[in-house]
């Protein structure tokens, strides 16, 4: 019985030192990486070539995702507001839901989905077939070839697919609106020029942008970096960046929006 | 002075001892055999001396730089002159068989792309796949995959080039071509070469010394010659191929029977 429990506290300190380890390897990975994107030319095709695949192939979701979205606010924000004679005040609630919130979360939680998977699985396969430990032995660092030009695609293709986010689901919503349900567009736009301020929805939505950003592409990278180099292994790296990087998403929007928006 | 210097290495997988106090001397500008039975340690050897892997004990010195004290920066510098050839080939699967073979001129030079573009086909044309430079890796075969890797390991002209398996998965004329450009390139650019591998004949035809590894030691060494004529009982099993003898061809294991769940006074065919 002694020994039982000796065993389990054995087991989780080993598991607590596994944790703190891969927390160190992830802090390396993102250190190095972050300051070493390298020098030649070459680098920046590279980076061109890793923001062409995560941003601009993410375009068509995040559109779609950005117009049903808008235009389901614009028909929910109607029939409720309607009932309180204040559907002019649409434009607002489109606005605000999409800048402060909407925007930067349903755009990171998809970008996740799309482009963090796809760098995670790339990346680990690349670890399976020994590209990886070929590049080094050529004496090429896959920090500074393959990460770090993947890493700072996300950083720059998040917050801009979040700028596209917003608007098109801006216009959407403008458009069922307007054209649908008959609410008058000077009331659209007047009311959301009206409520929308630069500092406390345009640029805190967009911090959140580059939060969710870092942090999802950071989970992506190290995830194929650190994956186990078999067929299960990619699956299950590919897996944890999209739970990892969903609930860091929603839990560091709590924290973030508490911050912004909490009135401490 | 060796050019690479292997002290007292010891490595382990878990509790499992991969090698146990290895100790070589390469000299320069040789070829080197370097043999064994499966799961001795030769790959691991092999990733030690690159530096991918960290030894539990022991020191690697490669023309007196211990390999293991150096900076990231300091190791990927060295590694420049080293050339891996790995089992799988390896081969960027996004790029071209051109494109493979460029990328560490590329990276590591600043010759002009007309000059990259005749030393690739140099290289490619030496391994006979000069034809193939447009193609991409997913359309070549095992063999011609692992040709490719050797041009991308050549490209550079570096002192030092590993061979991990490089005979297996080749027909007859790809093991000769393989044999002979081993030996050019040991003549001509005066690079030390390491073979690993378990094809016998083909290793102690080109192999100026050959290392014999078991259990993670090395079990005997000599010239190919001497090697032939060794009364060491481990160096003979290997050399003729012999099942019994005292490197164990079955991994430790309890008896037959009790992993089958029979009892002492039972038969396997059912009495």
């Amino acid at each position: 019985m002694r020994n039982l429990v000796i065993n389990r506290i054995i087991g989780l300190g080993a598991q607590g030192l596994a944790y703190i380890a891969t927390c160190g390897r992830a802090a390396l990975v993102l250190f190095y990486a972050i300051f070493t994107l390298p020098r030649r030319i070459t680098a920046y095709h590279l980076l061109v070539k890793e923001i062409y695949k995560m941003g601009v192939l993410s375009l068509s979701i995040i559109l779609v995702s950005a117009m049903f979205i808008g235009m389901v606010l614009a028909l929910q924000g109607y029939t409720i507001l309607r009932d309180f004679g204040s559907e002019s005040a649409v434009g607002q609630l489109i606005s605000l839901s999409l800048l402060r919130e909407l925007g930067p979360v349903v755009t990171a939680l998809l970008f996740a989905g799309r482009a963090g998977s796809a760098v995670t699985a790339e990346i680990a396969l690349m670890k399976t077939t020994e590209q990886l430990s070929s590049m080094e032995m050529m004496g090429i660092d896959p920090l500074k070839h393959v990460v770090a030009p993947r890493l700072w695609a996300g950083f720059i293709s998040l917050p801009l697919l979040t700028i596209i986010f917003n608007l098109v689901g801006i216009w959407a919503g403008g458009y069922v609106t307007v054209n649908w349900l008959g609410v008058y567009s000077g009331s659209y736009w007047g009311n959301m020029q009206l409520a929308v301020d630069l500092d406390t929805d345009i640029i805190n939505g967009f911090i959140k942008a580059v939060v969710f950003a870092f942090v999802v592409t950071w989970i992506a990278v190290f995830q194929g970096y650190n994956s186990v180099p078999t067929s299960e292994g990619i699956g299950s790296a590919t897996t944890k960046t999209v739970v990892y990087s969903s609930l860091a998403i929603l839990g560091l929007d709590f924290v973030l929006t508490a911050l912004m928006f909490g009135n401490f | 002075m060796a050019f690479l210097t292997i002290r007292n290495l010891t490595f382990k997988r878990g509790e499992r001892s991969i090698l146990a106090n290895a100790n070589l001397d390469i000299p320069r500008g040789k070829i080197i055999g370097l043999m064994g039975p499966s799961g001795t340690g030769k790959t691991t050897l092999l990733r030690l001396i690159g530096g991918q892997l960290k030894p539990d004990a022991g020191e690697v010195l490669l023309d007196g730089k211990n390999i293991h004290q150096l900076s990231r920066k300091e190791l990927f510098a060295l590694r420049r002159n080293i050339g891996l050839l790995f089992q799988s080939g390896a081969l960027f699967t996004d790029m071209t068989v051109f494109q493979n073979v460029a990328f560490p001129l590329r990276l590591h030079t600043q010759l002009p792309e007309d000059m990259i573009r005749d030393i690739v086909l140099l290289k490619l044309e030496c391994v006979g796949l000069r034809g193939s430079h447009a193609m991409m890796p997913s359309e070549l075969s095992g063999g011609m995959t692992r040709r490719v890797a050797l041009a991308r390991a050549i490209a550079l002209d570096p002192q030092l080039l590993m061979y991990d398996e490089p005979f297996a998965g080749q027909d007859p004329i790809g093991v000769g071509v393989l044999l002979s450009l081993i030996k050019m390139l040991n003549t001509n650019t005066g690079a030390t070469s390491l073979i690993v591998s378990h094809d016998l004949h083909e290793t102690l035809s080109i192999a100026d010394y050959v290392f014999v590894l078991a259990d993670g030691k090395v079990i005997g060494k000599g010239d190919p010659q001497s090697l032939r004529a060794s009364r060491s009982p481990f160096v003979r099993q290997f050399m003729h191929g012999r099942k019994d003898g005292p490197v164990a061809f079955h991994y430790p294991a309890p008896s037959f029977r009790q992993d089958l769940g029979l009892n002492a006074n039972q038969h396997f065919h059912g009495g």
